[in-house]
């Protein structure tokens, strides 16, 4: 696979404050990278110089090889983007809108935008007034607009945010669609971590304006443990035994089981103990960690900071 | 560009205020139509054949006045009564009565005081484009197309241009028609005359109209300018605007004022914008030249371009 975002190093000042702080990684044609943060741990500023709406300290970002520093035109050229919400002249419809957009690419035919209108599906109401759309309405004109010079990337900066779970649906299923059929690179941010681990193939994390990690969704969220969710009669006592057989082994109590992190192997030999010192099994669960866990866990471990879990929600 | 010059008119003309304006100037030339008329009853002019003696005795209490004052004469006041005397004299000389019958050229020269409000449209339209797509919110879609940043803002800029002439054509045209229709085209013409560097020069009307408002309306696009950079430098329309108006409305009063005292208020812009002064009254600060005015504009002009175009160029783009 090609590579077609590379942003090297990269680094943001402003106003002797460091919002972020030497971040590099790579998108490759066909992938739906997702860039995941806490509010204000700077994925907005990232995208943002990724389309050039706001300069770089130091570093560069290179879109198939044009840097957006010194050939913005060419390199902007490979890119659709919408930043945080599509915001479109209301007073216009959403044709109208097209149509503006459309004069400031070279090359695009009226064809060219009914073909995209018919694309996001919005045959029916585009000679309407932007302002009688509903959001969903907007966030896909948003998408149009972003579709008309066929980009080779596309850039959405929390494409969900406000959408209801179908509009987020639609959404997540025109990426998917978009980055298989086309080979588009699509760059997504959001903090909303379900709605990443659906859509993204590979997730970025950033926090503090670092870059901490960047892995496959799947290598995330599964660890090599995994953790279990053990109902017994008596969590108190499991805990005892637990203790017992391994000192200082984490475990966690509710009211009616014991949770904890263990190798598959292990679980019959856990049973055995249970089952010797005469309690109650009544289920064992494997609890599979969401992306939003994980996200806690290397946020915290990584960042240690305790704003990370107010914002995850 | 075209098409980008093309985007800024639609943006401009999709929206009712536009219409709202260009209403109100017709509205405003057609209510100053019928006063006139109403006024006038028939615009017919008295037919004053001694109007030769009547000059004659003006000049001579303007002269006895000059002479009365001698040196305690304020500077303007002399110079007022010199031009005045220099045009009737010419006048007597050359049998053209200052009696006209009211036609269409006294129509457009009257309404010409609406280019005012031509200039506060056109500074409301200059305030906004690039204010309103920060508050709008379209400037982060409008900003990653293939397009350097210089070129929006040009065309932006060319736009706001476009659109002061339009409105000063529709006031020329609209009054013109108007005038043409309520007074009648007169067969001949009279000429009108000014007074510049001390003789007096004799110009077709349609002519004097023309350059009248061509030189009125340098003021309007320099306020429009100055509307317009800092619209771009501080992304703020209202703060744009009311400045730019306030500065319209106050801008002469204040330079007039402060010219009286001190001599350096010939640098500031609005002693300058105001070409008529040195054809049709004498300049606000004595020793002011044309050429010196169509300098310090042209200095006035770079520096708002060049501050609204380096500091579009150079902003983060982070509301």
């Amino acid at each position: 696979m090609d590579t077609l975002v590379e942003i090297q190093d990269v680094t943001k000042v402003i106003k002797g404050r460091t919002i972020i702080d030497s971040v590099s990684f790579e998108v490759k044609k066909g992938e739906v990278f997702g860039f995941l943060g806490p509010n204000g741990a700077g994925k907005t500023t990232t995208i943002r110089m990724l389309v050039g709406l706001i300069g770089i300290t130091s570093g560069d970002i290179k879109i198939l090889g044009s840097s957006i520093k010194t050939d913005f035109e060419k390199a902007v050229s490979h890119i659709g983007a919408i930043v945080e919400n599509p915001e479109m002249y209301k007073f216009l419809s959403g044709y109208q809108n097209l149509v503006h957009y459309a004069r400031m690419s070279k090359g695009i035919t009226r064809e060219k935008i009914d073909e995209t209108v018919e694309l996001v599906g919005l045959a029916d109401r585009i000679h309407d007034k932007v302002r009688t759309y509903s959001l969903g309405m907007r966030q896909r004109l948003g998408l149009a607009q972003c579709l008309l010079h066929d980009p080779k990337i596309l850039i959405l900066d929390e494409p969900t945010n406000g959408l209801d779970p179908a509009g987020i649906r639609e959404i997540r299923d025109h990426l998917r669609m978009l980055a298989r059929e086309r080979e588009m690179a699509v760059i997504v941010s959001s903090h909303l971590l379900s709605e990443m681990e659906m859509m993204c193939d590979r997730i970025g994390i950033i926090q503090n304006g670092k870059l901490i990690d960047v892995q496959h969704i799947s290598d995330f969220v599964q660890g090599k443990e995994k953790v279990y969710e053990v109902e017994v009669d008596d969590p108190r006592k499991a805990n005892g035994i637990l203790q017992g057989a391994h000192p200082g082994l984490p475990v966690q109590l509710t009211e009616t089981s014991v949770i904890l992190s263990l190798v598959r192997e292990d679980i019959p030999e856990m049973i055995k103990v249970f089952v010797q010192e005469d309690m109650k099994i009544f289920a064992v669960r494997e609890v599979t960690k969401t992306l939003e866990d994980r996200f806690l866990e290397v946020t915290e471990y990584k960042g240690g900071a305790g704003d990370a879990r107010t914002d995850s929600k | 560009m075209l098409g980008l010059i093309q985007n800024e008119w639609m943006k401009i003309f999709r929206r009712p205020g536009t219409y709202v304006m260009i209403g109100l100037l017709l509205i405003m030339t057609t209510v100053a139509g019928a006063f006139i008329k109403y006024q006038e009853s028939g615009g017919t002019v008295p037919d004053n054949s001694e109007w030769k003696k009547g000059l004659q005795t003006q000049n001579e209490s303007y002269k006895k006045q000059l002479e009365e004052m001698g040196e305690m004469a304020p500077r303007d006041m002399k110079e007022q009564y010199q031009r005045e005397i220099a045009i009737n004299e010419y006048r007597i000389k050359n049998d053209i009565s200052p009696n006209q019958e009211y036609s269409v050229w006294g129509f457009v020269s009257d309404t010409s005081q609406l280019i005012e409000f031509a200039g506060l449209f056109t500074i409301i339209i200059a305030g906004g484009i690039v204010a309103s797509e920060f508050t709008w919110g379209t400037i982060k879609l409008l900003l990653i197309r293939p397009i350097k940043r210089v070129k929006i803002l040009g065309a932006k800029y060319i736009t706001v241009i476009l659109f002061g002439l339009l409105v000063l054509a529709v006031l020329f045209g609209y009054s013109a028609l108007l005038g043409g229709l309520l007074f009648g085209f007169p067969a001949e013409a009279f000429p009108y005359l000014y007074y510049y560097n001390g003789t007096v020069i004799e110009q077709s009307m349609g002519l004097h109209l023309i350059a009248y408002y061509g030189l009125k309306s340098i003021n309007m696009l320099m306020l429009a300018t100055m509307a317009f950079m800092i619209s771009a430098v501080f992304r703020n329309s209202s703060l744009a605007i009311g400045l730019s108006l306030f500065l319209m409305f106050m801008g002469g009063q204040v330079t007039r004022l402060i010219a009286m005292k001190y001599d350096w208020a010939k640098y500031s812009l609005f002693a300058n914008t105001d070409l008529l002064q040195y054809f049709e009254g004498m300049p606000m600060v004595h020793g002011m030249t044309i050429g010196f005015s169509i300098m310090m504009i042209f200095i006035y002009f770079l520096l708002f371009q060049v501050l609204a175009f380096y500091v579009f160029n150079k902003r983060d783009v982070s509301a």
